[in-house]
């Protein structure tokens, strides 16, 4: 082993020469064009492009929504390539992914969705539902445990996504376009929501097109366009 | 973590309404057509084995031997393979035991000259010798000693009997089957409703990290769930029936079969029919699994 091998903090996140290219009928659309990088324990990077620049397919790469068409994945230490089903849900269990379009169980409450993830980590019932409200508290969205997602405006499904994630305290928190939805006020809101728990020890990535949004965070940022991984600074 | 299973396959099965209920009722009536046919099995199975203990041959011999001959004979014909006992009648006896029969028309029998009835052996087979071939190798035994006149009685009639019991039950069974199938069929279509209804759910929870079990347990349940009522409705019905059944035709089944009651399927028998109903139910959920998961 090298010394500097030592001194290196452990890798959350290590991709190398990625690739993912999408077939449309017999036409092939590069989403991703060979993006490497690394993101270690305790960072807190954003991820800033246009829309259509990529984010949302290297986030799904992450937690093996999609697979690399070419190249290498791995996170929290799990070659995704080789990685079996029950690996692959474990890993699921250590992210917190906020989806784009926050992915709520539709035929449950606000509650209810918080409460399943926390119940397949097999939290013990009695701590769960102060769980559940000490996440929804976070967000700002107690007093609507009890809606059902077709109920929700954009915002509140996607404050109810984050809350989600956090209820577990994951080892890193996978945010794509978080304040997509959200006046000014409510995205300052679920950023310091991320913050607190970045400051929490959890890894933080979050994607969004917004320049205003990745320089107010002033973190590393990853710059992506057309697939490809243009700039990594801060 | 169980009761959260239970209650997501109490979820599916609202979901899958109608389809569920005619899951249900079909595995009622595979299991009421099997319960029922084996209920009438069972019965005529014990009316035949009545009659097994009961049958008897009846060995007419060309005369009358001296007792002490007629000792002989009965010692070599227990010696028999197939014979449980013998028992020697003579020319008096017969003719009192016809007394006995005729009552008071018994005038007519002293009228005769001479006793015309022969002397016999009653030869009462163990349960070897009351099968068919066993039956037949006694009798081919017993009419080829000298002293034979002819022998009487025999088993075809309980075979015939027996072969229409083992009908009933085959019959059972296939009615049974075909509608088991049937009731797999409704099943598998009910949690085929259940999964397109829950695709996205299910895709969800996978994302979440929701380990396999829970994300397709439920679906096994809620078959299981269909089965396991299905089966308890039909050992309702079958026991209900029976009882109101049982002791209006007593009185017919006693003269006709010999049975004195109509017994009810053991516990044990129960017990089958409703993991049956369970394993079909199941097994319906699981078919249904499979066409979903590409
Ligand atoms: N499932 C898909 N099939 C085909 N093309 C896709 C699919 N998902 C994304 N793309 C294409 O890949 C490119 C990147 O998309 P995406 O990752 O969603 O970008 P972003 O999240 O940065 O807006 C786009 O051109 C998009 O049309
Ligand atoms: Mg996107």
């Amino acid at each position: 082993m090298t010394p500097a091998a030592i001194i290196e903090p452990p890798a959350m996140m290590e991709l190398h020469r990625v690739w993912k290219v999408y077939s449309v009928g017999p036409v092939k659309v590069p989403a991703l064009s060979d993006v490497s990088f690394q993101v270690t324990k305790g960072e807190f990077v954003t991820l800033h492009g246009p829309s259509g620049a990529g984010k949302t397919t290297l986030l799904r790469l992450l937690y093996r929504e999609e697979i690399p068409s070419e190249g290498e994945i791995q996170v929290l230490g799990l070659d995704l390539a080789r990685a079996r089903r029950g690996e692959v849900a474990a890993l699921r269990r250590s992210i917190g992914v906020v989806f784009q379009d926050a992915r709520l169980l539709p035929g449950r409450t606000v509650y209810e969705n918080v409460a399943f993830v926390l119940r397949v980590l097999g939290t013990p019932r009695r701590e769960i539902t102060a769980r559940v409200f000490e996440a929804l508290r976070a967000v700002g969205l107690s007093a609507r445990a009890q809606a059902y997602p077709a109920q929700l405006s954009q915002g509140e499904a996607q404050r109810a996504a984050l809350a989600r994630a956090i209820a577990r305290k994951p080892l890193l928190l996978i945010a794509d376009e978080p304040t997509g939805n959200l006046d000014e006020g409510m995205a300052a809101e679920v950023l310091d929501v991320i913050r607190d728990v970045w400051a929490g020890g959890t890894t933080v990535l979050v994607a969004t097109h917004q320049k205003a949004l990745a320089r107010t965070l002033r973190r590393r940022t990853l710059t992506l366009q057309n697939g490809r991984l243009l700039k990594d600074e801060g | 973590m169980l009761a959260f299973l239970v209650g997501e396959a109490l979820r599916d099965l609202r979901r899958a309404g109608r389809v569920a209920a005619s899951a249900i009722l079909l595995i009622t009536l595979a299991l009421g057509a099997l319960g029922g046919f084996w209920l009438l099995s069972t019965n005529l199975g014990r009316a035949v084995g009545e009659w097994r203990e009961r049958v008897k041959l009846v060995v007419y011999l060309r005369r009358e031997p001296s007792s002490a001959d007629a000792a002989a004979l009965v010692e070599r014909v227990r010696g028999l393979p197939g014979v449980a006992s013998v028992r020697f009648v003579g020319k008096a006896e017969a003719l009192g035991t016809l007394r006995e029969v005729l009552g008071k028309d018994a005038a007519v029998a002293d009228q005769l000259l001479q006793n015309p009835l022969p002397a016999s052996l009653e030869v009462v087979p163990t349960a070897g010798g009351a099968t068919p071939a066993g039956a037949q190798a006694l009798i081919a035994g017993l009419a080829a000693m000298p002293e034979t006149e002819e022998v009487g009685g025999g088993v075809e009639w309980i075979e015939r009997f027996a072969r229409g019991q083992r009908l009933v039950t085959l019959f059972g069974l296939g009615l049974g089957g075909v509608l088991g199938v049937a009731a797999i069929l409704t099943v598998t279509t009910a949690t085929t409703l259940v999964l397109h209804a829950r695709r996205d759910e299910m895709e969800i929870m996978r994302l979440v990290g929701a380990p396999e079990h829970i994300v397709r347990l439920p679906l096994l349940l809620q078959g299981m769930t269909q089965g396991l009522l299905g089966a308890l409705l039909a050992v309702w019905i079958l026991f209900s029936v029976h009882l109101l059944l049982a002791p209006r035709l007593e009185p017919l089944v006693a003269e006709s079969l010999g049975l004195a009651r109509l017994t009810f399927l053991t516990p044990l028998n129960l017990a089958t029919l409703v993991v049956i109903g369970t394993l079909l139910g199941g097994l319906g959920g699981l078919l249904a699994r499979g066409r979903a998961t590409p």
